[in-house]
């Protein structure tokens, strides 16, 4: 039998879990959903000139990122954010890119480089412990680099070569690059990444590279983000390390800094690798947010969100009818316009048939026949969606840093669901209206005998 | 980093030692008599080796098309049995290391990646 203390012991520890347990979940709902704990948000300074975000969560890693403006619409001549990205961590005036991989691998450390339309990421990942030495090496990478011919043709030029045919085979990217080449024209309507037929010669080379750095990574046109590392820390190491960085732009080549217009059209490539079809609207941008768009994108969906069940959302209902396609719904932000596209990929027919349905779902909105049910789902994903992005990190450090080199502020989530409650169904019903009225842009990359004409799917181009 | 066992930098070190030495070099050049078929001593680098090789691709177009230039030149010559005219001898200015420098630092990479890289398991018996 049980001795009579192991028994009461037992009984003490059982209620004692319980009330722990109960107390832990009081404090977990007494947080409301919608405004965010404070080491959520970013907090901002500047040092020496440069601008800098942290946010602190006390756990054992970091990360931290330089933010440069310089995504593809930027570059003055095509393929110029890509040499840089692959350019970063290359060999610098102290040390060898090997030494910096080899020490960077010693300490457990991350480094990745990546762009955007918009920014050019430098990132590294490592131990709390280690931020002064990854302080550091950002700012030498940033401001020593050499450029070298030899690691151009030997390094640079076959890693582009390499990755071209990833994006060159993939309609769905195809299709949302010429959606926004067609909507933008230049600056945003650049291609992502440029193609195998895209050319280079006489633009990109290891001089012109250089020459971009040198206008780019300046003091004005860069955000040094850290997530998990304080403030009077970050400023310490930045102050100290970031000296050598110039104030501001030297370089020959100036940032193409021109605002964005968006035109609106129709562009159709052949393709045999899969068929996709982008439908865009102009959207909310970061300087302009429009919590209706937002709301719409995430009415429109696609993505379900419960297991083996289409959801709510229209585009799911739309695709749902033509079996093999996949339908799905996102607001692009950029700094100052934005891209709301439906993108339909999968056999050519079904993304036919899918694609009317989207646009009658789209035109269903604009009557005013969304019940008040959906548009409470749809709010409220709308908000799941910005809060969760913005804890699993990497949209985070992107979209702050933007937002600081951009605004001179970062995007703070939190504030911006706060005005998502206010969508109304009148004011989603004016918002779908005038995108309808006004100039769509259509992409369609794949079987053009069975891809629809913007025409045929009742749309102005 | 020479490409060669070399004695000159002990030489050159030393100042006296440089100016009893000069003469001597002088000559030795003269009579080497790369410089009668138009040729730079880098030229002469032997190529069959993957440093070099690498160095011959890392080397300003320029440079490339002169070098190979010279050493048809100099072939043409050998084949003929003929010195070129004296005013197109490679004058002593004009001798310069220019695939040197590439090769020392191809050697120094790959010193700094064996130095990087190198987890040598040495067993025991």
């Amino acid at each position: 039998m049980f001795s009579r203390t192991a028994l009461v012991r037992g009984a003490q520890l059982a209620t004692r879990r319980q009330a722990s347990c109960k107390l832990a979940q009081r404090r977990g709902y007494a947080a409301a959903a919608s405004s965010a704990p404070a080491t959520f948000n970013y907090e901002t300074s500047d040092v020496a000139g440069v601008k800098i975000a942290s946010r602190d969560s006390h756990g054992p890693t970091t990360k931290l990122a330089i933010v440069a403006k310089a995504g593809t619409r930027y570059e003055p001549a095509p393929g110029l954010t890509v040499g840089l990205e692959e350019f970063a961590y290359k060999n610098t005036t102290r040390r060898s890119a090997l030494r910096i991989v080899r020490e960077s691998e010693l300490l457990g450390g991350r480094l990745n480089a990546y762009h955007t339309r918009e920014a050019l990421v430098l990132e590294a990942s490592f131990f709390r412990e280690d931020l002064p030495y990854f302080t550091e090496l950002l700012a030498e990478v940033i401001s020593q680099t050499k450029y070298t011919t030899y690691e151009y043709h030997e390094e640079v030029e076959r890693v582009m070569h390499v990755k071209q045919p990833k994006h060159d085979n993939d309609p769905s990217v195809l299709a949302l690059d010429a959606a926004h080449a067609v909507a933008f024209h230049t600056g945003l309507g650049a291609p992502s990444y440029p193609t195998a037929t895209t050319v280079l010669k006489g633009y990109t080379d290891e001089n012109s590279i250089a020459a971009y750095a040198e206008s780019v990574y300046a003091k004005s046109n860069i955000a040094l983000v850290a997530d998990g590392a304080s403030s009077a820390t970050l400023s310490k190491w930045t102050e100290q390390f970031f000296k050598s960085v110039p104030a501001s732009s030297a370089g020959s080549l100036s940032l193409n800094a021109k605002s964005s217009n968006y035109y609106g059209g129709e562009q159709r490539l052949a393709h045999t690798a899969g068929n996709s079809l982008v439908i865009a609207f102009p959207g909310s941008s970061f300087g302009t947010f429009k919590p209706e768009v937002t709301v719409l994108a995430a009415l429109l969906g696609g993505q379900s969100n419960v297991k083996w069940s289409p959801g709510f959302t229209l585009l799911a209902k739309a695709a749902a009818s033509s079996p093999g396609a996949t339908a799905s719904a996102t607001n692009l932000a950029y700094s100052d316009a934005g891209l709301l596209t439906i993108q339909v990929s999968g056999g050519a027919t079904a993304v036919r048939g899918a694609a009317q349905e989207a646009v009658k779902a789209l035109k269903s909105i604009a009557e005013g026949s969304v019940s008040k049910e959906d548009l409470t789902k749809a709010i409220a994903k709308a908000k799941f969606d910005a809060l969760s992005s913005s804890e699993s990190g990497v949209s985070t450090i992107l979209s702050a840093g933007s937002g600081l080199v951009h605004t001179g502020k970062p995007f703070q989530i939190a504030e911006t669901t706060k005005s998502l409650d206010g969508v109304t169904a009148e004011k989603l019903k004016t918002a779908a209206k005038s995108l309808l009225d006004g100039k769509a842009s259509v992409a369609a990359v794949g079987d053009l005998f069975a891809l629809p004409y913007a025409e045929e799917l009742g749309l102005k181009v | 980093m020479s490409v060669y066992p070399s004695l000159a930098p002990f030489i050159l070190k030393r100042p006296w030692l440089t100016k009893m030495f000069k003469p001597l070099a002088t000559w030795y050049t003269s009579a080497a008599g790369y410089r009668q078929l138009g040729l730079r001593a880098d030229d002469l680098i032997v190529e069959e080796n993957e440093d070099v090789l690498k160095a011959l691709k890392r080397l300003p177009p320029q440079m490339a098309y002169d070098r190979v230039y010279r050493l048809r030149r100099a072939q043409q010559c050998s084949l003929m049995q003929k010195l070129l005219p004296k005013d197109q001898w490679t004058k002593p200015e004009e001798d310069t290391p220019y695939l040197e420098p590439l090769i020392a630092q191809i050697k120094a990479e790959a010193k700094e990646k064996a130095a990087l890289d190198a987890l040598t398991i040495v067993k025991n018996h």
